[in-house]
């Protein structure tokens, strides 16, 4: 897939180190971030660890993707790792406060059409947290719980699921 | 279909403010724990218990309960 790619009103590139301080931004947003893992709030290592991800990008093994509005203002993040010969894990999800209702969908919409073209064949797995109640009620329409610990339920979905989900986001958006 | 019904389920699609005071003029987007998730759960409700697709435009041009509760009425075929 070619960057940028413009889907569902929105521009989606993936990740680069100028986009460190807009990620920090978010992931440092108590509201926002308080169902993902916690993030330093030092710009620098944000800049080092995007360093990391673009060569594991390279192998392949992880796509974090951002998204823009129609006037190019970035409006959130979402990441796919994780990523081996058999499956892969999509989250790392944040919008920018104030946003259009439906981002959310709108770039998991695209997250499905990438896995289709780049990631053939590979299941997703995912894990949500258990007092994500929303997005755990969201996933069980369609995912299928295949553990759980203290802190998480864990999630895969299989293909005739997968575009019973695609339909019904596209049916919204 | 019912709205003081209606009102519960949409109601309980909340996990963390008090919706006690929820009635149909409530402006259920007016509040800290609106965002996308909120309105995809409320889509959802919908779609299961009266079997009508709510869109996003649906929910983009309302802004009170009675609001919504009108659209899925008359999409309603039940």
């Amino acid at each position: 897939m070619r960057f940028p790619v413009y889907k569902y009103g929105l521009f989606f590139r993936l990740v680069e180190e100028t986009d460190a301080a807009f990620i920090l931004d978010l992931r440092t947003n108590k509201n926002l971030a308080r169902h993902l893992t916690s993030t330093d709030d030092d710009l620098q290592k944000q800049v080092e660890w995007i360093r990391e991800y673009k060569t594991r990008e390279k192998s392949q093994k992880e796509y974090y993707f951002l998204f823009e509005d129609e006037n190019h203002q970035p409006s959130g993040v979402v990441r796919l790792y994780d990523i081996n010969d058999d499956t892969y894990t999509s989250g790392s999800w944040l919008a920018k406060p104030g946003s259009d209702e439906f981002l959310s969908i709108k770039s998991d919409l695209f997250i499905s059409d990438f896995a289709a073209e780049e990631l053939k064949g590979k299941k997703c797995v995912f894990d949500v947290r258990k007092k994500n109640k929303k997005v755990l009620r969201y996933h069980k329409m369609f995912s299928t719980v295949i553990g759980e610990d203290d802190l998480n339920y864990y999630f895969t979905i299989d293909e005739e699921n997968a575009l019973r989900k695609y339909n019904f986001l596209k049916s919204i958006i | 279909m019912d709205i003081e019904k209606f009102i519960s389920e949409l109601a309980d699609q909340y996990d963390d403010i008090d919706t006690s005071g929820f009635t149909s003029e409530t402006l259920f987007k007016e509040n800290e724990e609106w965002s996308s998730m909120t309105a995809l759960s409320i889509i959802a409700m919908v779609d299961d218990s009266y079997s009508v697709r709510l869109t996003g435009d649906d929910i983009r041009k309302s802004q009170t309960i009675q609001d919504i509760y009108n659209i899925v009425f008359s999409k309603s075929t039940v």
